[in-house]
């Protein structure tokens, strides 16, 4: 609750900063804009056109890192573990969907539907799966390599020498 | 002092800073230098106004700040063309300099002309060429941003930079003109925002730092690899891929490996760089190789963990990186090995697809079976599992470099049968066992090229659990090799723990690795012969500790974190010894 209330407190401030700025940049070129109300009417127009747009980005949340690319889904525990930041990577078959890279955004979301956090990607690589590790299990939200191999056997049919990515990742903002 | 001065004075301080920051931080000289050079004339640039505005400059010297204002926007249109090109600039596109050509044609005839400060921007040449140069800058960086997906980030900054240049210099003259307002001539206010770009894109894209310093300059030995080639070794683990990286260096050849992690045993002339944690991961890998080439051409970069790179920063932009890898290679005679260690099977199409060198390569483990298979029939599995045992290894970290240690192994398990065999069964054993140590040699000696073009002993050697056929040496030998058999596990248990966590030491930390093993016994105030499993837990606690103490005093963060794995390697392979041994 804090956390939001933070949160909302800078944004607002963002918006507030940005805003000043606008009737700053106006007045200082009210002299430009004396010369004609089409002067106005389309730099003053463009420019409040950009400050909006950057305004929504910022109050959506998706400044500075941007869009989401994609989805990730949990079950319930995993995506559990993920909100109370016992888990801070995420392993995935190499093969298939696509996955997103260092420095992207994705929604995290329950294999049940709902999208319960965005999550950043600060680090993916590769592993065989008979490589991993028990502190790879552990980073994971695991007890051991076994768990972590039990709780994906229901969604992903793995055999060791399979390929798998190893996100690492951190929960933006603050929670849905 | 004017809004303006103040403004220009204060971008000047930043211009100074951002010139300091890159030539620090920076690694590619060739682009430092041009950075330098560029930031230095908007640095200049901005004085001469500030003097001129203040009255500390002669107005008669305006010329100063006319010939900077056209040597800056020169350099930014080369700078920028340097930026998406790299050092192949200099080489490949050295038509870029012709633009300093009109730079002092047009300062010395300014005067005559009636060229001013004032007038920079009007329609003369001077305002032409001016335009035409950041004109230049910014086609190039829209090409790049629509061509490249590799350059996309790098682009989109760079041409924030060329237009904040345009907004700052010709644009805001325009509007300043267009009130009737006094002009800030000789002066772009954007010129901090601009390199600040640059910059950015400097050390987005810069190189990784390597573990070593190769000494500069060209290579013109002969290796096993051709020059001018980018060849992909296809294997499961990039064991070939470091393998030639480790012999090519021995021969002398300049040699770089960009890893996710710096191979535990580097040779002399072995450079390592490790792949960063970044979206960047894939321009980073082209520039540190590219640049590595350029100052050793003729040399060798192996990147073992391309699947890394696809993996931070996408197939694409990895792809896109290799492809650029492959012209760098050819400009400069060198070679370039690619492992598809971890790539998807799509992944591996697709870079099958880019019409490179294709070698395919086996599992050393496998082959390793198949010779001992050769000797030892249907039990060479056990042998193998017995010496991994005694190694505290995994069967899948097996390689050719393990080869002389497995002979050792062998032997040594064939003077454990001296007693329990005699006669002509133990002379089959020996003779069996020299014949397999000899086909071990042979392969291991093997390079990759000729491992690549011959037969595999596992593909020649029909396996006699595949085929029910019984061979005559499996018939009248069977007695002796089901004792040869249970021998080896017998001294995979038997073999003093010493031997074995001597073996790991040695294996991760090299010569030095028994020297740290006898220091921690002798702290434990205990002789190699008198360990005990215990006896390992702790020494396994004890080197944890002091090689972290070691490595926290190492300053280089590559060289901290190759010894930490290195630490962590040698804790889990004695665990896994005493493990095994329970």
């Amino acid at each position: 609750m804090a956390s939001r209330f933070v949160t909302t407190l800078i944004r607002s401030a963002v918006l507030f900063l940005i805003s000043v700025m606008l009737v700053l940049g106006f007045w200082f070129h009210s002299e430009f804009y004396q010369l004609g109300l089409t002067n106005l009417a389309i730099v003053g127009g463009f420019i409040t056109f950009l400050v909006i747009g950057a305004a929504r980005l910022a109050i959506s949340g998706e400044l500075p890192k941007g869009r989401p690319v994609g989805d990730l889904t949990f079950s319930l525990e995993e995506g559990d573990r993920i909100l109370r930041g016992v888990a801070a990577t995420v392993v995935r078959p190499a093969e298939g969907a696509p996955l997103p890279g260092v420095g992207q955004v994705v929604r995290a979301k329950y294999d049940t539907g709902p999208e319960f956090a965005r999550l950043v990607v600060t680090d993916a690589l590769r592993q065989h799966l008979s490589d991993l590790t028990e502190q790879d299990a552990r980073d994971a939200g695991f007890r051991s390599t076994s768990a972590l191999r039990g709780a994906a056997a229901g969604r992903w049919t793995w055999t060791p020498a399979d390929v798998v990515t190893i996100l690492r990742v951190r929960k933006l903002g603050a929670a849905r | 002092m004017t809004h303006a001065t103040i403004a220009v004075a204060a971008g000047s301080l930043v211009a100074a800073w951002l010139i300091a920051l890159v030539l620090i931080r920076g690694r590619r000289r060739w682009l430092q230098t041009m950075y330098a050079a560029c930031g230095l004339a908007f640095l200049v640039m901005g004085i001469g106004f500030v003097g001129l505005e203040e009255g500390f400059l002669d107005p008669a010297r305006q010329d100063i700040v006319l010939g900077t204002l056209l040597l800056a926007h020169a350099l930014t249109a080369i700078l920028v063309v340097g930026l998406i090109h790299g050092e192949t600039l200099p080489r490949r596109r050295a038509a870029a300099f012709l633009l300093l050509g009109p730079v002092p044609v047009l300062a010395v005839f300014a005067p005559a002309e009636g060229w001013t400060l004032e007038t920079a921007y009007d329609g003369n040449p001077v305002g032409g060429y001016l335009v035409l140069c950041l004109g230049i800058a910014l086609a190039e960086t829209v090409y790049a941003r629509l061509t490249s997906r590799l350059y996309a980030a790098q682009s989109f900054w760079l041409s924030l930079g060329v237009v904040a240049l345009f907004v700052g210099g010709p644009i805001y003259t325009y509007e300043l003109q267009a009130l009737g307002l006094p002009l800030s001539a000789g002066a772009n206010v954007a010129a901090p925002v601009a390199l600040g770009t640059f910059a950015l894109v400097i050390l987005q894209a810069d190189p990784l730092p390597s573990s070593s310093r190769i000494p500069r300059g060209p290579w013109r030995g002969t290796g096993s690899l051709r020059a001018g080639e980018a060849i992909v070794f296809e294997e499961a683990r990039p064991t070939y891929a470091i393998h030639t990286a480790r012999t090519e260096a021995a021969a002398g050849r300049p040699t770089l490996v960009v890893a996710r992690s710096a191979p535990p045993l580097t040779a002399s002339g072995l450079g390592t760089a490790t792949i960063p944690a970044t979206r960047h991961a894939a321009v980073r890998l082209l520039t540190t190789a590219s640049e590595f080439l350029a100052a050793h051409p003729g040399g060798l970069v192996v990147i073992p963990a391309l699947a890394d790179v696809v993996a931070r920063s996408g197939r694409l932009r990895a792809f896109e990186s290799v492809i650029r890898l492959k012209h760098a290679v050819k400009d400069t005679h060198s070679s370039v090995v690619l492992s598809t260690a971890l790539l998807t099977d799509s992944e591996r199409q697709n870079l099958k697809d880019l019409r490179l060198t294709w070698w395919s390569l086996p599992e050393p483990r496998r082959e390793l079976d198949a010779i001992l298979s050769q000797s030892f029939g249907s039990g060479a599995p056990r042998l193998l599992e017995a010496f991994c045992r005694a190694h505290g290894l995994r069967p899948d970290d097996l390689s050719t470099d393990h080869v002389p240690a497995l002979i050792a192994f062998l032997q040594r398990t064939i003077a454990e049968l001296t007693g329990a065999v005699e006669g002509s069964g133990a002379h089959g054993l020996r003779v069996q066992v020299e014949a397999a140590s000899s086909v071990l040699r042979s392969f291991a000696a093997l390079d990759a090229s000729e491992v690549a073009r011959g037969r595999w002993p596992s593909r020649g050697a029909p396996r006699t659990d595949e085929d029910l056929l019984v061979t005559a040496a499996d018939y009248w030998k069977g007695k002796e090799m089901e004792e040869l058999f249970a021998s080896a596990d017998a001294v995979s248990e038997r073999e003093p723990l010493y031997e074995r966590a001597r073996a790991v030491f040695v294996e991760e930390l090299g010569d030095a690795g028994e020297g740290v093993l006898r220091t921690q016994i002798a702290r434990l105030g205990k002789r190699p012969e008198d360990l005990e499993k215990g006896d390992i837990v702790r020494i396994a606690d004890r080197a944890t500790v002091d090689l972290a103490t070691l490595a926290d005093v190492v300053d280089l963060p590559k060289e901290k974190d190759r010894l930490a794995r290195q630490i962590d390697e040698i804790r889990v392979r004695l665990e896994r010894l005493v493990r095994e041994d329970a």
